[in-house]
């Protein structure tokens, strides 16, 4: 068997298993070499163990703890929308390279006293709704524009009154008569009468 | 004796004023009845000069007369009217005689209304009070005059038939102020057989049978699903006795009081003004029609064009000019389409372009 090499530490923190420890354990008693390594090693964290465990800093504590409060020092956060004019009822109009999750971060201390928050956040609400009516209407009116443009496409053709025919067929059309038994032409400077179907009777 | 019950006594004493009550009432409702019967004889009269134009034959020379807005307008025409064949009528132009029409029913505005049909007559008795009117001449043949006569007194038409050839020889007709506003009269008739002819009954002339109503109610409602608005009546008592619409795509409408026909044409599109010539815009009731002066036989009849939305509406009318106004007033004079129409019509569009099932 070779020496134990990077199953000395193992040996000494206990994490060999069973039959792998045996054939450790049996290694040492024969191989001097390793068996000084291991009883260097196991003197080296017993020394370790016996040695005391650093004093945190007060200083440090205490920032940590600030951390922790509500307010305080964060880094200044690049707004979503930084332009004002994209807004829309109060509700920014997110652009193409703006999009963000949305700043739920409690207010910095000097935004207003504790005693405000349930009228800001009434407004707030407020301000929300509107958008969405807003939005609402914006979208009403949009859907509506594109139905009166799409309405008006394709306009009816313009027409002239079918004079002739129109006369022929009221002159020709004998009331209370069943239509179809009559011709008639139209004026014409010829003594010669050419007969012309009379039109076709309405359905 | 015995005595009679008094329920029997008071039955039998109503029994007695019925009876003696009953000879009374007959002499003072007799002659009402008669008076009616009376005043009705005008359109028997009417009857049988209307089937004695569409089944004797005769020739003659008419004038055609109206009264418009722009002065009276006169045209001879030359008529001859074979039984079996129909009426021909030729006009006298500036370049001759030019044939107007050509085995026309006599009853029809072409032939001057002169022999109206059973069903147009029926229309007349409705509205008007027809009866006789004495003796008159025209073209040295003496004659009986029938009188059309309005609710309020007015006369709305005046015929004068021939006694010897039982046809019209004069017709006029007047406006709502009691003013001539056309009159058709023969300058020269002649009848060759006038004797009178055995009476058809049932069946006007050698056309179809004559409809006694107005189109049927199926047509009208399916023309209405379509789209197209058809007034059951327009002013002037004009009822509506034809309405179909045609292969060519448009709405053709027949309206007549049983003296004057109205004809109304309804084509799907705008009106293209640029190509109205010899039309002149007009403004009636704030809106725009358009008229044409016509000169001759085609006086006669009046048209005037406008547009409703995207309906061209054309009205050809044989009849005075203030029937002819208020049947235009009342029919649709839309700018343009309306937004909302024009919204639902885009919607109607999108849809159909959606969805797989339009």
């Amino acid at each position: 068997m070779s020496h134990l090499g990077e199953r000395v530490s193992a040996l000494v923190d206990g994490e060999l298993g069973h039959s792998e420890r045996d054939r450790a354990l049996a290694h040492l008693t024969f191989c001097t070499d390793c068996r000084a390594e291991v009883e260097a090693l196991r003197a080296l964290k017993s020394r370790l163990r016996a040695l005391e465990r650093p004093a945190m800093p007060a200083d440090l504590t205490m920032s940590l703890l600030r951390m922790s409060e509500p307010g305080g020092p964060l880094p200044p956060r690049i707004r979503p929308f930084p332009d004002a004019s994209h807004t829309f009822g109060g509700v920014p109009i997110p652009g193409m390279h703006t999009i963000s999750p949305p700043d739920n971060r409690p207010p910095r201390r000097g935004r207003g006293r504790p005693d405000n928050r349930a009228d800001s956040s009434a407004r707030t609400g407020r301000a929300r709704r509107a958008g969405y009516v807003a939005v609402g209407m914006a979208s009403a009116a949009v859907a509506f524009g594109t139905m009166f443009v799409v309405g008006g496409l394709g306009q009816a053709p313009p027409v002239v009154p079918q004079m002739e025919r129109f006369a022929n067929q009221h002159k020709t059309t004998a009331p209370y008569v069943q239509p179809g038994f009559s011709e008639a032409v139209h004026p014409t400077p010829h003594a010669t009468p050419t007969p012309i179907r009379s039109p076709r009777p309405v359905k | 004796m015995r005595r009679l019950p008094a329920a029997v006594v008071v039955a039998g004493v109503v029994l007695l004023v019925l009876v003696a009550a009953h000879p009374v009432a007959g002499p003072v409702s007799g002659p009402q009845r008669e008076a009616a019967e009376g005043d009705d004889t005008g359109i028997e009269l009417l009857r049988e000069a209307a089937y004695a134009g569409r089944t004797r034959s005769y020739t003659g020379t008419r004038l055609v007369t109206t009264w418009g807005a722009a002065g009276p307008s006169s045209a001879l025409t030359h008529v001859r009217n074979v039984p079996g064949e129909g009426l021909t009528v030729r006009a006298e132009t500036a370049a001759g005689a030019g044939t107007v029409a050509v085995g026309v029913d006599p009853g029809s505005p072409a032939a001057g209304l002169v022999s109206p049909s059973d069903g147009m007559l029926d229309v007349l008795a409705r509205n008007y009070r027809v009866e006789t009117a004495g003796t008159g001449t025209a073209c040295g043949r003496t004659g009986r005059f029938v009188q059309a006569t309005r609710a309020d007194g007015s006369p709305a038409a005046r015929y004068l038939v021939d006694e010897a050839g039982g046809v019209v020889l004069r017709r006029e007709v007047f406006d709502g102020r009691g003013t001539l506003t056309r009159a058709d009269a023969f300058i020269e008739l002649s009848v060759p057989q006038e004797r009178a002819a055995p009476r058809m009954s049932g069946h006007a002339w050698y056309g179809g049978p004559s409809l006694g109503g107005g189109p049927p109610n199926g047509q009208v409602a399916h023309l209405r699903q379509r789209g197209w608005d058809v007034p059951a009546a327009l002013p002037g008592r004009l009822e509506l006795f034809t309405a179909g619409e045609t292969a060519e795509g448009y709405l053709h409408l027949g309206y007549s009081d049983g003296l004057s026909v109205v004809s109304i044409f309804v084509q799907r599109g705008t009106l293209d003004e640029s190509r109205l010539a010899g039309w002149h815009a007009r403004s009636r009731g704030g809106h725009t029609i358009w008229i044409r002066g016509l000169t001759g036989f085609e006086a006669a009849a009046q048209q005037v064009v406008w547009a409703s939305g995207e309906h061209v509406y054309t009205v050809v009318a044989d009849a005075p000019a203030d029937m002819v106004d208020a049947a235009v007033a009342v029919l649709p004079h839309q700018e343009g389409i309306g937004a909302w129409e024009q919204v639902c019509r885009g919607a109607d569009r999108l849809l159909s372009w959606i969805s797989p099932f339009a």
